[in-house]
């Protein structure tokens, strides 16, 4: 009985597959590029903003100031080394500059702080949401469950093997049932955990929530772009950590309401109602 | 705040050479300051060693995607060679080694190795005021480290061996639902056993500092070496009893059916969190804090001038001390907090800054108009000015709670640290080990492979941490054995700097080897004009017995300076 | 002068008044480090009591009765449910949202079915997103103040009964604020653990 449903499961997934495959050229890989050394690519204002905080700001600064250090160890090296300059001064104050590099600093931080306070409230105070869908976090996967207004259902998305990887697939981050979103709505996650501190990460949305058990966490974002979007889990929680990719797959409205129609027949229990508020029952 | 105690009346009893105690009775009863120093370097060493072993198997690891070599460590140390196992032991690894650097290798270098060596010799005290208690704070971390390697080979999750949650031990992982073998008790009591060393120690530290001086020796006229040991014995000995009692909690919750941090009893997992990084944020100013006053006496001798703006540094050290209790939840920003909490966290945090930058500014102020000799302490003197700045100002970027969402639990955060402690406080340690290492020894090392050790390590080091900032911006997230291809490049790149780091420490341990064999005897002060703190007022190697009549202090209140009429080193 | 009174003749030690100034920073030191412990178990119930007072991190407040000055703001109060392993209940609540004015009191109700054939108990941990609504969720009766018991394959409606404080509208922390989700995990007494957490009963990933 179960061995038919896996297989009928996985039918209807590449059929699934199928049908949201992303558009030509329209869909974003927001993931990591080999040899990369930025930001995921980012998708909506709070990655966008988020972004454009450190790249316009926090970079300048933590540059300037440590290319100012290493400017003045080498000028200092070399202008007053012993062979340079054999007898030593005995200033040990000069009130002016003790004064400069304390207030210049706090002026740079409160600099730094304006645009820091908004950011925090754009990702922190919830828009209304389009769409909530429930995560649920467990040793070693991810739940999403899609609420009763949309059908009620909810399904595991699972670390897909190596040997289970289909062409184009990058190995570890990807699973077999991604959530699906449309795009330009806003989505909210409600997290949570059934046994230990798991954390949702979707870098390129500028999302990270921890999944902690009998506490609900809130998080949001609204995709800019169709596209597969990756995430891993971030908080250590036993041996397959590294192995509990999350996946976001954006589509279009029209899409996505058609995923719906197949998802509510494919992971539909039968025997449950108003699924989606309860886990489920691991057999 | 104390007064200067005469000593001049009170009996200080030292007997001489010839009833000194040799062998290893000398040093399992030792009282003595030098010789408990020298044990606990000793012990740092060892300890530091097993714990590099650590990280360059775990960079090994990473070096390629997949798994490759912890299957054959796990099947060496538990004879379980499958996945699963090698899955668990990774994540023992990378909790150990953190364990281990923490508080078997930076904390007994500085504090007890450095702190009991120089503390009493630079205050003119003859030792610290309660040997008896020194002597038993380091066989107390003697034995907590037994326990830590006992955790190693004992059950933690079903049918694994080892616990691997990361030093943080956070609950439910760390309670019975992730961890429910042994494991984890053995790191709690070990932990315990660490604490109480530490809490013992820091009391004979403040003892000694403010009661101990001696005559003229006023708190604004002491090293700032000795000040940096009793701001952080004030910080052990506010932080680490909220460690315990944290612990103590997830000890009888894993034991003895309390709900501290059980939802299912009405606790809170969160509530491990904060009582934790009460402790743990103070904690990383008590693994640098040290190194700070060990860099400020190596730069002023090398640049032959007092350090710049002596009474900023003491206060800016205070401050440090003192917000670094204010900042804690800076550690949780993703764990739920409401929007004013992480405001204030935020603000709080980048506050810090601000001493920091006194501090750094300060030293290359005391170098400007020097006379810079770059001997091998000054260079990791000055090295360390470089690389902690890098990694503080990484630190100014995690304290935005805005970018911290993005970067909290990648390889940012692990770039960040490593900065701050691999670079940080690693350099200060062995600018402290170069600069004093005749005083202790009576012997010169090499200073050819003094500077080949700093310049390998200085490279070797930076390219293993810097390109993770890449990394972590690429979103890999930390404590993970395996990753997705693109992550390949640079954590090559980190691992090939990983192992020219370790032939830097092979340097080093040849260096050691060579100046025993050697014997090159060092003079009272090998460093010049520029040593004039009480240390190098006594023989090299320092006398059993020093201070046993302490010196009268003159100072010059400018100069912060010490100048000393009438010599106090025993026979 | 004074004797060191110990055996090792090379153990350095001080008398008079240097040596009592270091008992007293000794025990002063000591005295310092239990207080510390003290505090630290004192943060458990301070902690619990300071987030129910405050509502601080999303914690409902608890109220007799409400005050029936109705406010002028809507709000959609969502419903969260959730069943912690190691008790099988079902537990889902009647409706998912209301919409409800500041100040007018409404009662909801969850359902919750014990599936095993023995009497069990359960007790509900809660919170309110986002945190800052918390001060302002008041709950007047709850299933969650007390342990429930269901018998083999019983079920039961539980009400919450609860309203909006008005003087959330003077908070500007809450003026963005839309939607206000209230979440229960429902878990099995302590003593009855759930199992660990299984280690892999998948294949997990190969090398």
């Amino acid at each position: 009985m179960r061995v038919r449903f896996n297989a009928i499961r996985a039918g209807l997934a590449a059929l699934l597959a199928s049908l949201i495959a992303p558009k030509a050229g329209a869909a974003m890989f927001g993931g990591p590029e080999p040899g990369g050394i930025g930001f995921l690519p980012a998708s909506g204002q709070i990655a966008t903003d988020m972004f454009w905080f450190h790249n316009a700001i926090l970079l300048p600064v933590t540059i300037g100031i440590s290319l100012l250090v290493l400017g003045l160890i080498v000028y200092i090296v070399w202008r007053f080394h012993e062979t340079a300059n054999p007898v030593p001064s005995r200033r040990t104050h000069n009130g002016l500059l003790e004064f400069t590099w304390t207030v210049l600093p706090a002026l740079t931080l409160v600099v730094i702080a304006v645009p820091s306070f908004r950011l925090l409230a754009e990702q922190l105070i919830i828009p209304a949401p389009d769409l909530t869908v429930k995560v649920i976090a467990s040793q070693w996967h991810w739940n999403y469950g899609y609420p009763k207004s949309v059908g009620g259902f909810s399904f595991d998305s699972l670390y897909v093997e190596d040997k289970d990887l289909k062409p184009g697939q990058p190995r570890v981050i990807t699973a077999d049932n991604p959530m699906v979103v449309p795009i330009g709505k806003v989505i909210e996650v409600d997290v949570t955990s059934q046994d230990v501190i798991h954390s949702f990460s979707v870098p390129s949305f500028g999302v990270k929530i921890d999944a902690i058990p009998g506490r609900l966490n809130k998080s949001w974002f609204k995709a800019e772009h169709e596209g597969i979007f990756y995430g891993q889990c971030s908080n250590i929680c036993g041996i397959d950590h590294a192995f509990m990719p999350i996946n976001i797959r954006v589509v279009s409205q029209s899409d996505y309401e058609a995923w719906l129609v197949q998802a509510k027949k494919q992971f539909a229990v039968s025997d449950r109602v108003d699924v989606a508020a309860t886990r489920l029952v691991h057999p | 705040m104390a007064s200067v105690t005469d000593f001049s009346h009170h009996d200080v009893e030292a007997h001489h050479a010839h009833e000194l105690p040799t062998g290893w009775r000398r040093f399992l009863f030792s009282t003595n300051h030098k010789d408990i120093g020298t044990l606990y370097l000793v012990f740092a060493i060892c300890a530091g060693l097993i714990g590099t072993v650590f990280s360059i198997v775990i960079r090994a690891e990473l070096m390629e995607p997949g798994l490759h070599v912890f299957p054959v460590i796990s099947a060496v140390m538990s004879g379980d060679g499958s996945i699963d196992a090698a899955k668990n032991m990774y994540n023992v690894f990378f909790s150990s080694h953190a364990l281990i650097m923490i508080f078997f290798m930076v904390m007994p270098a500085m504090m007890g190795g450095f702190g009991n060596w120089m503390v009493p010799l630079l205050i003119g005290a003859p030792d610290m005021a309660f040997p008896r208690l020194n002597n038993l704070s380091f066989w107390l971390l003697a034995a907590s480290f037994a326990l830590l390697m006992c955790s190693l080979f004992a059950e933690g999750s079903p049918g694994m061996h080892g616990f691997g949650g990361g030093w943080v031990l956070y609950p439910p992982f760390s309670s019975v639902i992730g961890t429910p073998g042994p494991a984890a008790d053995f790191v709690i009591l070990s932990m315990h056993l660490a604490g109480a060393s530490s809490i013992i120690g820091s009391i004979n530290f403040i003892a000694t500092i403010l009661n101990m001086r001696a005559p003229g020796m006023t708190m604004f006229r002491m090293p700032l070496f000795a000040w940096s040991v009793l701001i952080t014995a004030f910080l052990l000995l506010l932080a680490l009893p909220v460690l315990a009692g944290a612990l103590t909690m997830l000890l009888t919750d894993r034991n003895f059916h309390t709900t501290f941090f059980e939802p299912a009893g009405g606790g809170d997992p969160i509530l491990f969190q904060h009582l934790f990084w009460f402790f743990g944020h103070p904690e990383v100013y008590i693994l640098i804090i040290p190194g700070f006053g060990i860099v400020s006496q190596v730069v002023a001798t090398f640049s032959k001038k007092p350090i710049f703006g002596y009474v900023g540094m003491v206060y800016a050290m205070l401050a440090i001390a003192f917000l670094g209790f204010a900042v804690w939840a800076h550690h949780m920003f993703t764990t739920g907090m409401s929007l004013n909490a992480q405001r204030y966290f935020v603000f709080a945090t980048m506050v810090i800054a601000v001493p920091t930058g006194v501090k750094v500014f300060s030293w290359l102020a005391t170098m400007w108009g020097g006379s810079i000799s770059l001997r091998p302490p000054m260079l990791w003197a000055i090295g360390f000015v470089f690389v902690f700045t890098v990694g503080g100002v990484t630190g100014v970027v995690l304290a935005n709670a805005a970018i911290d969402r993005y970067l909290h639990d990648t390889y940012y955060v692990v770039a960040h640290f490593h900065y701050v402690m691999s670079l940080g406080a690693v350099f200060s340690i062995f600018a402290g080990f170069y600069y004093w290492f005749p005083k202790m020894t009576g012997y010169l090392y090499d200073e050819r492979l003094a500077k080949w050790h700093f310049w390998v390590s200085f490279v070797g080091i930076n390219l293993t941490f810097f390109p993770q900032h890449f990394l972590g911006f690429q979103g890999m997230p930390r404590r993970v054995v395996d990753y997705t291809e693109a992550y390949a490049f640079w954590n090559m790149v980190s691992s090939i700097g990983a192992y020219i780091s370790g032939a830097g420490t092979l340097i080093f341990l040849y260096l050691i080897y060579e100046a025993f064999k050697a014997k090159r005897h060092a003079p009272d002060n090998p460093w010049g004009p520029g040593a004039t703190t009480l240390e190098w007022k006594v023989p090299s190697p320092a006398p059993f017995h020093t201070w046993e009549s302490p010196p009268q202090i003159f100072g010059d209140e400018d100069v912060h300076a010490p100048a000393i009429a009438g010599h106090g080193s025993a026979a | 002068m004074t004797a060191s009174g110990d055996h090792d003749g090379t153990t350095v030690s001080v008398g008079g008044r240097a040596r009592r100034n270091n008992c007293l920073i000794g025990v002063g030191g000591i005295t310092l480090a239990l207080t510390m412990i003290g505090l630290t178990y004192g943060a458990a119930p301070f902690y619990s009591a300071f987030c129910r007072a405050t509502g601080y991190e999303g914690t409902p407040q608890r109220v007799t009765a409400n005050t029936d000055a109705e406010g002028h703001r809507i709000l959609r109060v969502g419903f969260d449910a959730n069943v912690a392993p190691g008790l099988d209940w079902s537990f889902e609540p009647e409706s998912e949202s209301v919409r409800l004015r500041t100040g007018k009191t409404v009662t909801v109700f969850f359902r919750a079915r014990n599936l095993t054939d023995r009497p069990t108990e359960a007790r509900a941990t809660f919170n309110v997103t986002p945190e800052v609504s918390g001060e302002y969720f008041d709950k007047i009766a709850c299933f969650c103040f007390t342990t429930q018991h269901l018998g083999p394959h019983e079920s039961a409606e539980w009400p919450v009964v609860f309203f909006l404080d008005p003087a959330l509208e003077n908070d500007i922390s809450m003026a963005r604020v839309d939607s206000i989700t209230l979440s229960y995990t429902l878990f099995a007494p302590p003593s009855e653990k759930p199992a660990p957490g299984r280690s892999a009963d998948r294949a997990g990933p190969a090398g």
